[in-house]
């Protein structure tokens, strides 16, 4: 089976993609409480238990009473700061969050969308215990776009602005605990039209420009979780299966893959929705909910959008990623790699204003910003969230000025995250990292030199490199060394 | 509801909420089902659902082409089909509706909220009932809490001595913010109830999965069907998890919070008992309560509705409190601290005291009684000037712990069985149905 290419055009793969992208707000989406979800300690635990409400027709949603009859009890774990009586569902919503619509219309914007004239707010029933209401708050805030992916264009069918779920915690003997800070945090859900005749790597593009493009406002959140995908799959003569929460983007074109041989080991296809396991394997969650979940949101008041409203946000969008991909490798020089990297990368917009006004090496400060830090934070455990903006500024102005070499950079982040209240000036005093003079490094080489007669240019190299490791470029020293007579 | 505008536009297409429309705009086109408009928002903007189930809006321009290119359905609810069976083993539990969120149910295409009160309907939505006892399910009237009124009160406690012959226990729904008042008042009308008698009313609307309607519906059903606490009770929850409801003394607990789940606490009193619903066990807090029996049940639902329930505060005007006579035939001044009221002017402009006005009302005839803004506590005038001076009017409350809104239903009440000022006084100060408690319990 797993030499056997799949002929994805034969099958008639048909997919669909939902990309949840959570927004990078000061507030949730209607209370006041804060989005960071840095809390670790719970101050309170609350229990609670679901019930399953009939609908018009006096039916119960399949899903709905699907988790019903698994009896199961939700603790929620409450978090300071981080979750209010709103979070509880022991208070009525706030108003729409202004700066999450703003960033919503941005992207539904950058997505060619249509936008509604009001916003109507939505309640989706939601009984998995993952929403304490019962039900996720939802609201459509662009319709009908495209976006252009390998010159194919992909219809967009909605953007819709809506609350996170609370976090799954764990889940034993029908006890399920979720976590409330992520609850009520802002996100926005992008959904594509059928994609069909594509195969699996291509889904994965798509999902990744479509990320690209959310991330290009430099207002969503970074880091795991932040984005997740929901991926449909069906192939010829199969039904509808929903795998939900991809969070790798590079795991979707192997989930797709083995969710079609899945299908076609299978003697019948059910349709339901399955969770993305880490390997890229799926398991079943529940029955493919139905169309009766969705009604309104009554306690919140509709929000008219206006045309002043949209100019301004228009006028202000951010420039198209591809463009700044290309620009970054003609202009800056970096490698399509790094250049794609340093797009994705939290630190862009401080990456921008780093090099724009410096004479910085723009690949050693892109490389600084993606791999540097991830193996600091990765291998040494420095904690790289103490290091804030000026920090890096400060940095970079003293490498434009010729006072430190690049070399001194990863020493002086790791003392910096340490003691983030030293200025950078000072750090580079005391760990002795101040740019050494040519002269002095001769004298080194000189002295190690004559008390070394016997050693090759090699061992000298080494020996003088310990000594001026961060003070000087490592070609100056190879350089110093050559010159010496043997 | 839409703006005469676009009710015109919409009656000239002949286009009906529920029909299927497509609406074209600058080179948009949405098609989907119209909605009704509830009362908040932009009237002008017409609400579509659309296929996927979002509803957004369409403001109505000169530019805009709307089209019908369907009929839509009426949108009413289904009889619920349930059948009754009653079990002759298990007791049987007269269920009343007043209204109020607690037994409604959503119609989810536009979020209206239908009343739902047969049997039926209830165990339709609460199987769990059934387990429980027989239900036995009325409507008496659909109204949120903050519309009824004393005369409300006493058609609730009619229809109650009605449903007292043949049940085990009678629950009523009510809606949750004036909930205390009715709980006050019932406990006044209804004397030596042979059994329980629980109201209940939910916090969070019944469209929601976790909605404490089951929840409190299943305790209160509980509680009449199987306590032994024949009063006048409040049942909803004890906390904001779903774990156990309180049953409050009727005369002492007071919704403590706009939203809360655990809104209702008793104030100067514990809590009769808690009941655990999922294990249906009944944890008694107290024991002082009336007990089921063959008691003689009495209604006395004699009541003068014409009083006044008066907030006292700093800078508070004479002259107001003087034209209360105007309005009213007795009067429940909720004072500061342990009864006190501006008393001692200074030469302050805004300084002035209202215990001559209060005299006043009591020399014409008009009954004042007094009860703590701090609702917990127990009136005491003889500690300060104020008090003394105030204490000296006449006013009644001296050394009670009631609670303002149970004084206020008190002396509606008293009201109607006298006009004799002594009687009244006598009776104010007379505990009926633990609203005066002797002791303050140490919690």
């Amino acid at each position: 089976m797993k030499e056997e290419k799949i002929n994805y055009k034969k099958l008639k793969l048909k997919c669909g993609l939902e990309i949840h992208q959570q927004l990078d707000t000061k507030n949730k989406l209607f209370c006041h409480c804060s989005t960071g979800m840095q809390e670790r300690e719970p101050i309170k635990i609350v229990t609670r238990k679901q019930h399953p409400v009939a609908s018009e027709l006096g039916k119960v949603d399949t899903a709905a009473q699907y988790e019903y009859f698994r009896n199961r009890t939700f603790l929620y774990q409450v978090f300071k700061n981080e979750s209010c009586l709103v979070e509880l569902d022991e208070e009525p919503p706030h108003p729409l969050n202004q700066e999450a619509l703003r960033i919503a219309l941005e992207v539904a914007l950058l997505l060619n969308c249509e936008i509604p004239n009001e916003i109507q707010i939505m309640r989706k029933t939601v009984i998995d215990g993952s929403n304490t209401g019962g039900f996720q708050r939802t609201a459509i805030v662009g319709l009908n776009g495209f976006v252009k992916c390998n010159g194919k264009k992909i219809e967009i069918t909605h953007v819709a602005l809506e609350e996170d779920a609370a976090a799954i915690v764990k889940e034993e003997n029908g006890n399920v605990t979720y976590r409330l800070n992520r609850l009520g945090v802002p996100l926005v859900e992008i959904g594509t039209g059928l994609l069909e005749g594509f195969n699996p790597e291509d889904i994965q593009e798509i999902a990744y420009t479509i990320g690209m493009i959310c991330r290009s406002t430099g207002k969503v959140k970074h880091g795991i979780g932040t984005i997740r995908q929901d991926v449909n799959v069906s192939i010829k003569n199969g039904r509808r299966v929903e795998i939900k929460g991809v969070q790798e983007l590079g795991l979707l074109s192997k989930i797709v893959e083995l969710e079609v041989q899945r299908q076609l080991e299978l003697p019948r296809v059910e349709e339901e929705t399955r969770t993305a396991l880490e390997d890229g394997t799926t398991k079943f969650m529940r029955p493919l909910p139905g169309a009766e979940r969705m009604y309104p949101e009554t306690d919140i008041v509709p929000v008219p959008v206006s045309k002043e409203l949209i100019k301004e946000i228009e006028d202000k969008l951010p420039e198209p990623w591809t463009k700044k991909l290309g620009r970054f490798k003609s202009k800056l020089k970096l490698s399509d790699q790094l250049a794609k990297e340093i797009l994705r990368s939290e630190y862009l917009e401080l990456f921008e204003r780093i090099v724009e006004n410096r004479k910085v090496n723009a690949s050693v400060a892109a490389n600084t910003f993606t791999a540097l830090l991830k193996d600091l934070k990765k291998r040494e455990k420095v904690e790289i969230e103490k290091l804030n903006e000026k920090h890096f500024v400060d940095l970079f102005e003293q490498l434009a000025k010729g006072k430190i070499v690049k070399e001194a950079i990863p020493e002086i982040l790791k003392h910096l995250a340490k003691k983030s209240e030293l200025p950078v000036t000072e750090v580079i005093k005391d760990l002795n990292l101040s740019v050494m003079k040519k002269s002095e490094l001769v004298k080194i080489v000189r002295k190690v030199a004559k008390e070394n007669p016997e050693m090759t240019r090699d061992k000298i190299l080494g020996i003088v490199m310990s000594n001026v490791r961060g003070r000087i470029e490592a070609e100056e020293v190879m350089k110093a060394v050559r010159k010496i007579k043997k | 509801m839409y703006s005469p505008e676009v009710e015109s536009l919409l009656k000239s297409k002949k286009i009906k909420v529920g029909d299927r429309v497509r609406i074209e705009k600058k080179g948009m086109v949405y098609e989907g089902i119209l909605m009704p408009r509830i009362e908040l928002g932009d009237s002008s903007s017409l609400v579509v659902k659309l296929d996927n189930g979002y509803n957004i809006g369409v403001r109505i321009e000169r530019d805009v082409k709307i089209k019908k290119i369907g009929r839509g359905k009426a949108i009413k609810f289904k009889a619920s089909g349930v059948r009754i069976e009653r079990d002759a083993a298990k007791p049987t539990v007269s269920v009343l509706g007043c209204g109020g969120t607690i037994a409604s149910r959503v119609e989810y295409t536009t979020g209206a909220v239908f009343p739902a009160f047969s049997p039926g309907d209830l165990l339709l939505s609460f199987p769990e009932l059934k387990e429980v006892a027989n239900i036995n399910g009325r409507k008496l009237f659909d109204l949120l809490s903050e519309d009824i009124t004393p005369s409300h009160w006493q058609i609730i406690a009619k229809e109650v001595a009605k449903e007292i012959r043949g049940s085990d226990g009678i629950v009523l729904m009510h809606g949750t913010d004036t909930l205390h008042y009715t709980s006050a008042a019932l406990s006044f009308m209804l004397q030596n109830l042979p059994v329980p008698v629980v109201l209940v009313g939910s916090q969070r609307s019944s469209d929601r999965g976790s909605s404490d309607n089951a929840m409190n519906l299943l305790s209160s059903v509980l509680t009449a069907a199987k306590s032994d606490i024949a009063e006048v009770t409040v049942c909803m929850h004890g906390s904001s998890s779903d774990d156990f409801c309180f049953v409050h003394q009727g005369t002492k607990v007071r919704k403590l919070h706009t939203s809360r789940r655990d809104a209702f606490q008793s104030v100067n009193a514990l809590p009769f008992a808690k009941v655990w619903y999922k294990e249906g066990k009944i944890e008694y807090l107290r024991n002082d309560f009336n007990k089921r029996d063959k008691k003689v049940f009495r209604l006395d639902d004699k009541i003068n509705p014409n009083v006044g329930l008066v907030y006292v505060h700093p800078g508070i005007k004479p002259e107001f409190i003087s034209s209360l006579s105007e309005f009213y035939e007795g009067i429940v001044l909720v004072v500061t601290g342990m009864g006190n009221v501006p008393a001692n002017p200074s030469n302050d402009k805004f300084a002035k005291s209202i215990v001559p006005s209060i005299k006043n009302l009591i020399a014409s005839g008009i009954p004042v009684a007094v009860a703590p803004q701090t609702l917990y506590g127990r009136i005491n005038m003889n500690i300060y000037s104020a008090g003394r001076m105030l204490n000296e009017t006449g006013v009644i409350g001296q050394y009670c712990d009631w609670l303002p809104e149970t004084a206020f239903v008190k002396l509606m009440w008293v009201l109607g069985h006298t006009k004799n000022m002594d009687k009244i006084k006598e009776m104010m100060l007379k505990n009926y149905a633990g609203e005066i408690s002797e002791r303050s319990e140490v919690e």
